[in-house]
């Protein structure tokens, strides 16, 4: 690396008289005025330039071809043949599969969501106690997801598994879980929720230990029970955290694809768990249609930047997670 | 990362409401403390249930043959370790651990490389093109990884990277989040240290490894664990990536393992238990890295 080091020996006796003579051949404008900021960025902007932005570019070009992967120069361009070919797929059909997506993450937004808050509140305040229990709920997290969904096979097993046992306990109707169409999607939101939830519990508590403790206690001097406490007081502080923990959710939940492929092999009964992830492997890598696996990737990626504008518009608070 | 979010998270042992006997209001002390003792209660037990399906796991991992067909299901370990030792002979597990460690370990040591120098660039340093760079960075949050499986596998055959440690590293060998919270460590440290020691003569790579280096060391020690960490649990690109046992990562041996092994539950459940306890071993020592860390995203909102 071509670093320019500083003029020569003995630079540092004399920097002071340098200074008063108004002389300052390195100043500290020099130090940090430099085109050499291209080379310190140049490693990290390569490997994304490399490996995200100009492959997501090509996405675009794949996705008008029939793409050979064994001989790329053998590829038939299809203009948008493949995008055409999404709306007569049928087994399963585009929309069923744009539908299982929104419907997991809908799913994950509002239980995770819902889930996480009401640990937080509860996780809030305490010692001990109340540090263990957040250990123990961030611990999913923590663990692979391939690991954890094999366990939740058992879990989820109709004749031997846990959650029936449960069921039985309660003296509820035993459930298919993963094995019927009507349950199967729930189950993974269900296992997901498990893994993620630690995660999104400590982000809220991260946010509910910066509230101001002045605004609540002001509103229980004049009066205010717990609940409208939360909804006048601490909920109004919160939003901006929860406007993070939505679109954090919802883009990693258009990007599941872990728990889909081990927890139900992907389709699920009837295709009631394919989601757009998963046709994206399935077509683009499985079967090798290239082309077509890249067609459904745009539109994945296409709905992902719709939900970042979104956070973008909506990201109180000086620009999010971003800048 | 908006604010200064690191120094002043709170820690988990900070505990707002401690110092605020004022939330007891009008109630008496008593009813308090029971009010108290009923929500610890409810939180450990919650904990508890989080947890339980490791411990499961564990029971099925030592059960007797045939330990995990009946109902009831079992809930205490039999301790039949014959299943441990059936599948660990069953597949190269020392290969698959010593592959993950390697990827993971050269993933991270890459992407601190990486952080710390365009978290200079972009923090200290003045240049034209410098807010494109940085916006260019910004924009791979909008591109997710499996858009990204299609084109990357073409390009990962054009290369010859399939099925090899290259293209499980180095395409991960960057990250926004890295590159953000070291530029954010470097705005708000005190600038004089860094002009004091220019001024002093030495050179730029100098001031970034002798005084820049330590200053953002609370951020590479975050860095390192949420690259380990994502490096270790991420299952479809080297999936994808990978075809042979010798480069492959334990995460995608498990997986193979666990549609190999058929009717073997307690033999899978071993496998399942083995592969992830070196992981729980991780996060219990590390736990208050972890939960800093999620506890600070909160203030990168604020």
């Amino acid at each position: 690396m071509a670093e320019t080091v500083a003029p020569a020996a003995g630079v540092s006796q004399d920097t002071g008289s340098a200074v008063r003579r108004g002389r300052r051949p390195r100043s500290t404008r020099d130090f940090r005025s430099t085109p050499l900021g291209w080379l310190y960025s140049a490693p990290a902007v390569l490997v994304f330039a490399g490996f995200v932005i100009v492959p997501t570019f090509y996405t675009f070009y794949v996705s008008l071809w029939h793409w050979n992967v064994l001989n790329p120069a053998m590829s038939t361009y299809k203009g948008l043949g493949n995008y055409r070919d999404l709306l007569t797929d049928v087994d399963p059909t585009f929309a069923q599969t744009l539908a299982n997506s929104l419907y997991f993450t809908v799913g994950m937004i509002v239980f995770g969501t819902g889930a996480s808050l009401g640990l937080a509140l509860l996780l809030m305040r305490g010692g001990k106690a109340m540090g263990a229990a957040r250990v123990m709920i961030y611990l999913p997290h923590a663990t692979p997801l391939i690991a954890t969904s094999i366990i939740w096979v058992w879990i989820f097993n109709p004749q031997f598994g846990f959650a029936n046992y449960l069921l039985h306990l309660l003296h509820l109707p035993a459930l298919q879980w993963t094995q019927s169409q009507s349950t199967a999607m729930p189950s993974v939101i269900l296992f997901s929720v498990w893994h993620e939830v630690g995660f999104t519990t400590l982000v809220f508590l991260g946010g509910l230990a910066v509230i101001s403790e002045e605004t609540g206690e002001a509103a229980r001097v004049d009066g205010c029970g717990p609940w409208r406490e939360f909804w006048y007081v601490t909920w109004p502080q919160l939003r901006p955290v929860t406007t993070f923990i939505v679109v954090i959710t919802s883009i990693t939940s258009l990007q599941a694809f872990t728990q889909f492929y081990q927890l139900t092999s992907g389709g699920g009964p009837n295709n009631a768990t394919t989601t757009l992830s998963y046709l994206v492997y399935k077509e683009g890598i499985v079967l090798g249609d290239t082309g077509y696996g890249a067609a459904l990737a745009v539109v994945l990626f296409l709905i992902t930047v719709l939900f970042t504008l979104v956070r973008r518009r909506t990201a109180v608070g000086g620009g999010g997670l971003t800048a | 990362m908006s604010s200064s979010t690191l120094q002043d998270a709170p820690s988990p042992g900070h505990k707002p409401g401690d110092g605020a006997p004022s939330r007891r209001g009008g109630r008496t002390a008593g009813a308090w403390s029971g009010w108290t003792l009923v929500r610890k209660t409810v939180a450990v037990l919650l904990g508890l249930a989080f947890v339980f399906p490791f411990y499961w796991t564990f029971v099925i991992s030592t059960a007797r043959p045939g330990g995990f067909y009946r109902f009831p299901p079992q809930l205490i370990p039999s301790w039949n370790w014959s299943n441990w030792a059936r599948a660990w002979d069953e597949a190269p597990w020392v290969r698959f651990f010593l592959n993950t460690l390697f990827i993971a370990s050269a993933t991270v040591l890459l992407c601190l490389v990486t952080s710390v120098l365009a978290g200079f660039a972009f923090g200290v340093l003045r240049f034209r093109g410098r807010n494109f760079l940085m916006l260019l960075v910004l924009s791979v949050l909008m591109m997710p990884g499996t858009v990204l499986i299609i084109p990357d596998y073409v390009l990962a055959t054009d290369i010859h990277w399939v099925d090899t440690y290259w293209i499980q590293i180095v395409p991960w060998g960057a990250s926004v989040f890295g590159v953000f919270l070291v530029r954010q460590f470097f705005v708000t440290m005190p600038q004089e240290i860094l002009d004091a020691a220019s001024v002093d003569g030495a050179g730029r790579l100098r001031v970034l490894w002798h005084i820049g280096v330590p200053a953002v060391r609370p951020a590479l020690a975050l860095i390192a664990i949420n690259v380990f960490m994502a490096s270790w649990n991420s299952f479809l690109w080297p999936e994808i990536m990978t075809n042979t046992t010798d480069v492959q990562p334990v995460e995608v041996g498990l997986s193979a393992f666990s549609s190999d092994v058929g009717t073997d539950i307690p033999g899978l459940a071993a496998a399942a238990t083995f592969t992830t306890l070196p992981l729980i071993v991780f996060f219990l020592l590390l736990q208050r890295h972890f939960i800093r860390g999620a506890l600070s995203a909160a203030g990168s909102v604020k």
